[in-house]
């Protein structure tokens, strides 16, 4: 019995310690508003891959702790709900769907290609840090790739607290509301998507690509008609 | 008996006048330019924002709530739209990313669609832009504690200055121009001395900057008569 005892207090302690040295973050998708932007008329499909249903991001912090962010299905619901703001009618597809079983002006596929956080004792700051990176892919009606665009997305937020959590959270939110406001903005100036209303691309204009039904693309396809552009916002005055 | 309570309440007396001399050991500047006159009408609010961190800006996030309570109480208070609710409302046009820098993008801004119509149903007249933080400058000193079986007990003597330095520009959202700008560089130095106990005199640099600059805002906007 007193050995028994004795066992379990430094298992305790050790459970305690190794506590310590790993943090989870939980991430509910943050509501983005309803935007101050018109409508575009278009009828698009959005084929949302498996990751963005449960995508979870684990890094260890050299010498201090691993952090493991859990973005859960927040990138479906984000992108379901920015392009609800953005497009006359959406038309949601699953990684097994077939695009031909549906009619829409536009197809976009959008991939989570980087996923980046800095802590404090990184940075040598009191702010915690996010980037994240989507890469949508455009296509036309028929099947074409019309653009590729890259949106870079950044979110900071001051330390709080003790363990760091909450502020890595709110950074992540930012960085996720910075993205939903450069695909508002930029999306159409950079992908050219509103043009797709009036039909499919010429092809006899350029060798595109086309897509292939439900296979996912190669991560080294870039083209030579893709449209690629890193944010920042722009007047369209220009 | 009689002996030992008045030594124990001129030592009472001496550690509070020392805490009250230490502690109060804050130097504080506060200044504004007017561009323009001000003035708040029935109804008008103002809304206190962040600077951009894509423009280097560090101001903390508990320095704004402080000035946004600070500026919505006392006697000459301001009706504030708290910073979520006017971000949302505006939706993506104030994020970090996308905020105007300067006062000439407002025209454009608010030619956008929905975006004059939220800020009148909200009531927003001022927009208050922080821009500054609050850093260590310098310390100094040296304390070392020590504890064994028969107790523990610190000695020694630290020190550390802080620098609040923050600036406030105000913006018109009646004539789309800056109306100008508040600023408040505090400066305070803390001590901790020790002597079995640590006793720690800490000179609230930030708080006090927070409520010197919110006071000169209140000041500011209510000061003229409004154009």
């Amino acid at each position: 019995m007193i050995a028994t005892n004795r066992l379990k207090y430094p298992v305790i302690l050790i459970a305690l310690l190794a506590s310590g040295c790993s943090s989870t973050v939980a991430f509910d998708f943050p509501t983005i508003p309803q935007p101050h932007v018109e409508k575009l008329p278009l009828i698009v499909a959005l084929r949302i891959p498996d990751e963005f249903y449960n995508f979870v991001h684990e890094e260890n912090v050299l010498g201090k702790k691993t952090w493991s962010i859990e973005l859960g299905a927040s990138n479906a619901t984000f992108f379901k709900q920015v392009f609800g703001y953005m497009f006359d009618k959406v038309i949601v597809l699953g990684p097994d769907d077939d695009a031909l079983d549906y009619v829409f002006d536009a197809l976009v596929e959008p991939r989570i290609e980087g996923f980046e956080f800095s802590v404090p004792n990184q940075s040598k700051t009191d702010a915690f840090a996010v980037w994240i990176r989507y890469r949508m892919q455009v296509f036309d009606s028929a099947g074409t790739r019309a653009s590729t665009w890259t949106v870079s997305a950044y979110g900071k937020s001051q330390k709080e607290g003790m363990g760091g959590s909450n502020s890595l959270r709110r950074a992540a939110v930012l960085a996720m509301r910075d993205a939903a406001a450069l695909i508002l903005l930029q999306m159409n100036k950079a992908t050219k998507i509103g043009a797709l209303a009036d039909g499919p691309l010429d092809i006899s204009d350029f060798d595109a690509p086309k897509m292939v039904e439900n296979v996912s693309f190669e991560e080294d396809d870039d083209d030579n008609i893709g449209i690629f552009a890193i944010g920042g916002i722009e007047s369209d005055d220009e | 008996m009689m002996n030992s309570l008045t030594q124990l309440s001129a030592r009472g007396s001496l550690a509070a006048l020392l805490a009250i001399v230490l502690s109060s050991c804050v130097t504080a500047r506060v200044e504004d330019a007017r561009e323009n006159p001000t003035g708040l009408k029935e109804g008008e609010a103002v809304v206190v924002m962040a600077k951009s961190y894509h423009q280097g800006n560090e101001t903390e996030a508990d320095y704004i709530e402080c000035v946004e309570n600070a500026v919505g109480r006392g006697s000459q208070r301001l009706r504030v739209v708290p910073n979520q609710q006017f971000v949302d409302a505006l939706f993506p046009w104030f994020e970090p990313r996308t905020a105007p820098a300067d006062t000439k993008g407002l025209v454009q801004l608010m030619e956008r669609p929905g975006v004059a119509e939220a800020v009148q149903r909200m009531g927003v007249r001022y927009i208050i832009w922080l821009d500054g933080d609050t850093s260590r400058v310098a310390q100094g000193g040296s304390l070392s504690c020590a504890a064994g079986p028969g107790g523990g007990g610190c000695f020694g003597f630290a020190w550390w200055q802080n620098d609040a330095d923050y600036e406030a520009s105000v913006w018109d959202l009646d004539g789309y121009e800056s109306a100008g700008t508040v600023t408040a560089d505090f400066s305070g130095t803390s001590f901790l001395p020790a002597l079995v106990v640590p006793i720690p005199l800490i000179a609230r640099t930030q708080s006090k900057a927070c409520k010197g600059l919110a006071n000169q805002l209140k000041l500011f906007i209510i000061g003229s008569d409004a154009t």
